[in-house]
């Protein structure tokens, strides 16, 4: 009598440790990237390692980003104003492309564009800088040395990040604004006191707020994200090519799961007034 | 620190500076702040705000005023709004403030107007007077907006059709006739009486030639009229209707001094008649005496045997006079010594 088992109970036995691996894989990262947080928070306490650098980090990940924000934003609000007005046409008083434009940029497109443009520089320019220092085992001997690399490489690019994150975007915001201004008065014959009166008339703080705090957001997740990225990298040249990649779409994807968790904490259940 | 990392905490610190004035300013001028105090502010009590959010214009005879600064819920069912306005605006000499709907798009505003200015609207009106307070709190209310008109609209829809309905059951084929011979009589009625306007309209042209020669009759007479006028005008200018009022001021005076004096007479008449008629009274007395046959003249008329006697004795005396006359010397003697 023969107690091997049967080719079909193979079979699901195989499907149910496919779905456990799934899901142990799928809790594993989510453990990972959460000790990987706590870790960088605990090491924000060893100021000594990572303000000298902070500086640098944000010159390069915010300052030097400021040519990509004010790209982006600057034909956003041209497209917008000119989408509001072929969306609209005579159904509404001209001065609601003001708030048109005024709204979707300051709530929405300029945060999230200008984080997902971002996500593409900051987040592969610091998975490829750790993955380099990574393979090379430039890490291996800062460790080696005493030298914690939370605090000195991954915080000052997180907090950098998390700071000019909100400065790139409100620069997006007042040139996507002033774009779709100029684009009204040049190509939509509406007059600055039209447009100003739909930017003004459902104008709250509220919104510049939303629009700040959730970039700064997306900043520290694409800075977390790529420096985890950065740090894992395995495999030489070809591995730090694959950690930049996995941390930009990784980036970009938190980014709009980011957008509809503020959105949902934000913006449900709340009115303009 | 090298020259790098110098020149790096400066790029930083001042994009952070400039983008953080910037975006404040811009926040500051897109909300119109009020940084110089050139507002004031407004309290307003409602029952409810309807579709009124902060940042709504304030309007004052149609001109943006200001805005609203607050929306809070107050004491005993209230709603107390702020409104900002420019210290220069001149509130009307009631004032009252109306929340209302600016357009079909969700936009709201305030509208401060004169109490006597408000919709004939009683309900309105109601809620005015009942948020009237004695302090300097406005009272506010809630004109309906589009969508209860909507909806009162779409009430009234229904109850045309139900009339048009009730209508339509009413006018059956029956009544279709009725109606049809109705109109025909009417056709009939109405062509007797295009007949008997047209004979009508002949004796008006009659009357109107008639009417046309009374009128000459009286372009002649205001002629006349004209031409006296015109006399009277001639007349004043010389002069004479002045003499004339002249002269009836005097002969006015005269008057008046004639009536002066007759009243002086009247009044002596009265006296005399008093006195006269205190003399007819003394009269009727010794009358009545005499009448009576009281005293001497009483007997002398009542009494004919002295009548007789008196006038036997005047005859006596024309004798003794006469033989007096003609014997003087029987009678009289004249001695010297």
């Amino acid at each position: 009598m023969s107690l091997a088992p049967t080719p079909s109970a193979n079979s699901v036995h195989r499907r149910i440790s496919a779905v456990g691996r799934i899901t142990r894989s799928f809790f594993g990262q989510i453990g990972a990237g959460t000790r990987f947080v706590v870790a960088t928070i605990r090491a924000m306490r060893d100021t000594k390692d990572w303000i000298p650098e902070f500086s640098t980090h944000a010159r390069i990940l915010g300052v030097e980003s400021l040519p990509i924000g004010i790209f982006i934003a600057l034909f956003t609000g041209i497209v917008l104003a000119l989408l509001a007005s072929y969306s609209v046409g005579n159904l509404v008083p001209p001065y609601f492309v003001g708030t048109l434009v005024q709204k979707t940029i300051t709530l929405e497109l300029a945060p999230v564009l200008t984080g997902l443009a971002l996500a593409g520089r900051v987040g592969a320019n610091i998975a490829a800088e750790l993955g380099t220092m990574r393979v090379t085992e430039q890490i291996d001997a800062l460790e080696t040395l005493t030298f914690d690399p939370m605090s000195h490489l991954v915080v000052p690019r997180v907090l950098a990040s998390t700071l000019m994150f909100p400065v790139v975007v409100a620069v997006a915001m007042l040139v996507g604004l002033l774009s779709g201004w100029v684009a009204s008065l040049v190509l939509l014959d509406i007059t600055t006191p039209q447009f100003l009166k739909g930017v003004r008339i459902f104008f709250t703080d509220f919104d510049v707020r939303y629009g700040l705090v959730k970039s700064a957001s997306f900043g520290a997740a694409v800075a977390l994200i790529g420096c985890r990225a950065g740090l894992n990298t395995q495999g030489g040249a070809q591995g730090v090519g694959r950690g930049a990649t996995r941390a930009v779409v990784i980036s970009a994807v938190m980014i709009l799961v980011l957008d509809a968790f503020w959105a949902l904490v934000w913006l449900s259940g709340r009115t303009i007034r | 620190m090298t020259t790098s990392r110098r020149a790096s905490d400066f790029v930083v610190g001042a994009t952070v500076l400039v983008v953080t004035i910037v975006v404040i300013g811009t926040v500051l001028w897109l909300k119109q702040a009020d940084l110089r105090g050139k507002t004031r502010h407004i309290v307003v009590r409602s029952r409810d705000v309807g579709g009124v959010a902060l940042g709504n214009p304030v309007v004052i005879r149609g001109v943006r005023s200001g805005q609203i600064e607050s929306i809070a819920l107050g004491e005993r069912g209230w709603v107390v709004l702020t409104l900002g306005i420019d210290r220069g605006t001149t509130l009307p000499s009631d004032p009252v403030v109306l929340l209302a709907a600016s357009s079909l798009f969700g936009e709201w505003q305030a509208t401060i107007t004169d109490a006597t200015g408000l919709p004939a609207d009683r309900e309105l009106r109601a809620a005015i007077s009942e948020s009237r307070t004695t302090g300097d709190t406005l009272a506010g209310a809630v004109l309906p907006d589009i969508a209860q008109l909507t909806t009162l609209a779409g009430r009234i829809a229904g109850d045309v059709a139900q009339v048009a309905d009730r209508v339509q059951v009413a006018f059956d084929d029956q009544a279709a006739r009725e109606l049809r011979e109705s109109l025909r009589n009417f056709s009939r009625l109405s062509t007797q009486l295009a007949t008997t306007v047209e004979r009508q309209s002949k004796n008006l042209d009659h009357i109107s030639s008639d009417v046309q020669l009374g009128l000459k009759s009286i372009n002649a007479a205001a002629a006349n009229l004209n031409a006296f006028s015109s006399r009277v005008d001639s007349a004043t200018s010389r002069g004479e209707l002045q003499v004339i009022v002249a002269n009836s001021q005097t002969a006015a005076k005269e008057l008046l001094a004639a009536t002066s004096r007759l009243r002086d007479v009247v009044d002596g008449l009265d006296r005399t008649e008093g006195r006269l008629a205190s003399a007819v009274s003394r009269a009727d007395s010794v009358f009545n005496k005499v009448n009576a046959g009281r005293g001497t003249l009483g007997l002398m008329v009542n009494d004919p045997a002295l009548y007789q006697q008196s006038d036997s004795l005047v005859r006596e005396l024309r004798v003794l006079i006469a033989d007096v006359k003609k014997n003087p010397k029987r009678y009289f003697t004249v001695r010297v010594f």
